[in-house]
């Protein structure tokens, strides 16, 4: 079958339509709760002609706001203007709100940032066990950091939408494989339209350690350093090297010039690290070479908090992955994101190397909480955190005047498994609450309309 | 037992046993050296049968009979335990508040409001804790795909041929898995322990108790508990084995499954026409009468027709004493399987895996087959595709059987979790699904579909004490397993008992500095 074009029921522009036509009962559909202020002041704006003053403005007044950064805020307005947050606070902002500000009730709800999906394939992976659905991997050579997977990004990704109508609004997109395994790129999680997405690529490299080089993990950090040292080389030696007066490079020019933004510290290298000893390495491996990194995966972090605390290195873990699965986690444990709170080393959040259910990140959330995390430091592990890491704190990560409009509103505590996203703003819309599951779920929700013999 | 008619099942037959030179008689087998544990163990007894004269089983490597007839568990002398106040979730439709629950050996004594404290019970404050049965997972490969995943650890998988029934997860059981204690922190208390699902027959599986003391297969089986056949349809088997004999397709694969069955009735034919003429040479020469064949000379002593293991584990299908259990994604192969089976006149108990159950439900409540489900995985491969959130429910709804289930060391451990996310779904689409409905999904019908519902998967008296206390509602995230207690025993205590595994020692903080706290038991 040929692939369609972007459903418009799943389009942002349609979402009138769709929730329109309340799929699911028991959801709450935006236009249940959404009203407009009375239009108290005709008269149009001074600074707007032909606007009157709050067009175009939404406000979510009366839920609890949980900003991300830790702060709570009960009775909380939040105002919207197009893409952005424009202004936040408590219930005295309301009565500052402009007359033709669309004013939308959340009374009783829960409010956070949107969820940031950290290390994730989303949009290139569709099915796993499909090659011809996947453009997660950019080869067999262990250096392809010039490898942008955000350049195969397929915004009509089905997945896009399962995750986004439960709380994941923005994504870091990594490849896979290898050791210096390319480009990271930052997304929206706007389905079917490219543009919308407002693709951010190159905000990290991604990379792993461990036995990647040669069955050894010492071979992979020699290959690693080596790497480096030739991408400083050629970046001082570009002329040389056209002229072939250069000796070999341990990778590809273009892979060794991708690595400029890491090495000019602009970019974290976002590597893949599990057992202590690979750990502590990555730390002595950034000092070395005055680079930024991330740890991904982490599983023994825990046993060095105190150092990554002191180098400020944050760990993005997936708390659910307490098993002793290789001898690389035999330290795995349940409480490691606390431990690591404690100890006041950054901790991320994330449902790892996934595509499929990043949505489950709440759940996670939740399970750290369970092992001693604190609530609030739990989400923001699972939104300012994980932007800081990326460098897109300044955009995304919390509920502030200026950042990107991304916003979940919850129907209770949302780690309970029990509670749901009733709307999700991405870019300052409301999302369509409708996915290719929704759909699937609707079309079978009375069999007897299907025929057949037995 | 290859013939329709079997032979009368001896009460219990222990193959280990037997192999030790335990030929018959009452064998105790002691429990380890797990002091805690062990406590409040009820010491296991197992009556071994004399040899029989059936070929299948008089083996002592009786590789062709489940391992069918009840064993008594005996309780050792420990103290009743009364669980007091608590929120009793019986998974039988009911919801007790404030009420008790007493365990008297290795089964549930009694189960009330103000249920009296027997003479030197020990009375456990359960006030604000909710209690239910121990958990129960249809689908697992611990042991048999054990942490670490090394290559020396991979037996879960016989990967030579499409066909491999003689195969059983018992022969592959690891009982030091360390997966297996963390399973039994999140209060699951028993589980079916399946071969993979590379071949279209994978072989039999074992549903083991997580007994901390077990030392081998044997002791960790769940006594009486009759073995299951797993099945694969789909994409496994013919990703493995379609660059090399096949089946490539799908129509390799149901071929597969078809000559299999049909050689099966025909073996289970050949045994009866042994056991004819056998029946008929031995009542001759009881008789002192010599039978002649059709050359008028002597007959002999008619050979036995050759052993053949696989079709023996097929025969027993046929003969409804192994529950199939057959990994399937897609909806039109599940009819299609439900179609084979009905040809060849045996049940699927369960379905495995089966995403697109929902789109069947009205057909699995029909044929009386459960499926055991995720609660949201999805997508990792095209026959997972249209997996949905709502799935159990909806078949809960339609009147089918809807099992919540694991596959993965990490979902074991949190299988109530799982249950809530697809509660919650389905109550979002509108459909009245009750808690106590939800906890059968984890507790009441995977018993079922295990054959072991008259033994546990509900808290009733009589019943195996195989119970859970929780520290808060079981569907919540933030909720753990505070006690699990497995026929009686109190197997987890969280923060207290915390048995581990052989391989972790040494391998946690503490371990190697003189420090013991951890390390024993």
């Amino acid at each position: 079958m040929s692939r369609r074009g972007p459903d418009p029921r799943l389009s942002r522009r349609g979402f009138g339509l769709g929730i329109g036509l309340s799929f699911g009962a028991g959801i709450l559909g935006h236009g249940s709760w959404a009203r407009s202020a009375p239009p108290a002041d005709p008269s149009p704006s001074p600074a707007a002609p032909g606007r009157r003053p709050g067009e175009g403005v939404t406000a979510l007044v009366g839920g609890r706001l949980h900003v991300g950064d830790g702060k709570v805020i009960e009775g909380a307005t939040v105002v919207l203007r197009g893409e952005a947050f424009t202004s936040v606070g408590g219930p005295e902002l309301r009565a500052r709100l402009a007359p033709a500000t669309t004013i939308v009730d959340v009374t009783g709800k829960e409010l956070t940032p949107g969820l940031i999906a950290a290390d994730s394939h989303l949009g290139i992976v569709e099915i796993d066990l499909e090659p011809s659905t996947r453009d997660d991997s950019g080869g067999d050579h262990p250096v392809r950091a010039a490898y942008d997977a955000a350049e195969a990004l397929q915004p009509g990704s089905s997945l896009i939408q399962v995750q986004a109508i439960e709380g994941i609004t923005s994504a870091a997109i990594a490849p896979s494989g290898g050791l210096l395994t390319g480009q990271v790129a930052w997304i929206d999680l706007v389905h079917g339209d490219r543009k919308a997405m407002r693709v951010r690529q190159g905000v990290a490299v991604r990379g792993n350690l461990g036995q990647v080089i040669a069955g050894s993990r010492a071979a992979t950090l020699a290959k690693l350093r080596e790497v480096l040292a030739d991408a400083r080389l050629y970046a001082r030696s570009r002329a040389a090297h056209e002229r072939r007066q250069l000796r070999d490079l341990a990778a590809h020019p273009r892979d060794l010039e991708a690595l400029g933004p890491l090495l000019a510290g602009k970019v974290p290298l976002t590597v893949r690290a599990d057992r202590e000893s690979d750990i502590v390495a990555a730390l002595d491996l950034a000092a070395a070479e005055r680079i930024k990194v991330v740890i991904l995966g982490g599983a023994e972090a825990w046993r060095v908090a105190g150092r990554l605390a002191e180098r400020n290195v944050p760990v993005i873990l997936q708390p659910t992955h307490n098993l002793p699965g290789s001898f690389d986690t035999l330290g795995a444990r349940l409480d490691a994101a606390a431990i690591l709170r404690k100890a006041g080393a950054p901790v991320g959040l994330a449902v790892l190397g996934e595509a499929h259910n990043l949505r489950n990140l709440r759940q996670e959330c939740g399970i750290a909480v369970a092992n001693g995390m604190a609530w609030e430091e739990a989400l923001t592990a699972a939104t300012l955190a994980i932007a800081r890491a990326y460098g897109q704190d300044r955009d995304f990560g919390s509920v502030a005047p200026g950042k990107t409009a991304n916003l979940v509103v919850w129907d209770g505590d949302p780690f309970e498994l029990s509670s749901a996203a009733v709307q999700v703003y991405i870019r300052g819309e409301a999302i369509p609450m409708v996915s290719r599951q929704t759909l699937l779920r609707e079309r079978y929700r009375d069999l007897s309309k299907f025929r057949g013999s037995r | 037992m290859l013939g329709s008619n079997p032979p009368p099942s001896p009460p219990a037959r222990r193959r280990r046993g037997v192999a030790l030179g335990l030929a018959s008689g009452l064998a105790l087998v002691s429990a380890s050296g797990l002091a805690l544990a062990l406590a409040c163990a009820p010491k296991k007894s197992a009556t071994r049968a004399p040899a029989t004269k059936s070929p299948a089983t008089k083996s002592a490597d009786a590789a062709g009979e489940p391992r069918s007839g009840a064993t008594a568990t005996k309780a050792a002398a420990t103290a009743p335990i009364l669980l007091r106040g608590a929120t009793v979730m019986t998974a039988t439709g009911s919801i007790l508040e404030g009420a008790d629950l007493l365990i008297e050996g290795s089964t549930i004594k009694a189960i009330g409001v103000g249920v009296a404290a027997p003479a030197g019970a020990e009375v456990v404050d359960a006030r604000g804790k909710f209690v239910t049965p121990g958990i129960i997972d249809t689908h697992s490969h611990m042991g048999v795909y054990p942490a670490p995943g090394l290559t020396a650890h991979a037996d879960g998988n016989e990967m030579v041929g499409p066909n491999t029934a003689y195969a059983r997860a018992a022969d592959g059981y690891w009982p030091q898995d360390p997966q297996i204690e963390r399973a039994r922190a999140g209060g699951v208390t028993t589980a079916q322990i399946l071969p993979g699902s590379a071949n279209l027959f994978g072989g039999r599986s074992l549903t083991v108790k997580l007994y901390p003391w077990a030392r081998s297969a044997e002791d960790a089986r769940f006594q009486g508990a009759p073995e299951g056949l797993k099945m694969a349809c789909g994409e496994n088997p013919k990703r493995i084995y379609g660059q090399k004999a096949g089946p490539a397709t799908r129509m390799g694969n149901v071929h597969g499954y078809r000559d299999a069955f049909q050689k099966a009735v025909e073996y289970k034919r050949s045994w009866k026409k042994y056991e004819k003429s056998k029946a008929e040479f031995d009542k001759g020469k009881k008789k002192g009468v010599a039978l002649k064949g059709d050359d008028g000379k002597a007959k002999e002593e008619p050979d036995p027709p050759a052993r053949d293991f696989a079709l023996e584990t097929l025969g027993l299908v046929l003969d409804g004493k192994l529950l199939v259990h057959n990994h399937c994604y897609r909806a039109d192969e599940m009819l299609l399987m439900l179609d084979l089976a009905r040809t060849y006149g045996f049940k699927i108990r369960s379905f495995h895996h089966a995403v697109e159950a929902y789109k069947i439900a009205d057909r699995l409540a029909e044929a009386g087959t459960a499926a055991s489900v995720w609660a949201d995985w999805w997508g990792f491969k095209a026959e997972a595709f249209d997996g949905i959130r709502e799935n159990a429910a909806m078949l809960s709804a339609a009147g089918a059987k809807p099992i919540i289930h694991s596959d993965s060391a990490e979902g074991i451990q949190r299988l109530n979790q799982e249950a809530a996310k697809a509660l919650a779904a389905g109550r979002r689409m509108g459909l009245q699904i009750a808690d106590d409905e939800a906890l059968r999904w984890i507790t009441a019908y995977p018993a079922w579909a295990l054959g072991v519902d008259d033994r546990t998967g509900t808290l009733e008296v009589g019943k195996l004490a195989d119970v859970v206390v929780w520290d808060g509602p079981p569907f919540s995230v933030y909720t753990h397993a505070e006690r699990v207690y497995i026929d009686g025993a109190l197997v987890h205590q969280r923060g207290a008992v915390e048995p581990r595994t052989d391989f972790e020692l040494g391998y946690r903080d503490g371990d190697l500095a003189g420090d013991a706290k951890g390390v024993t038991p």
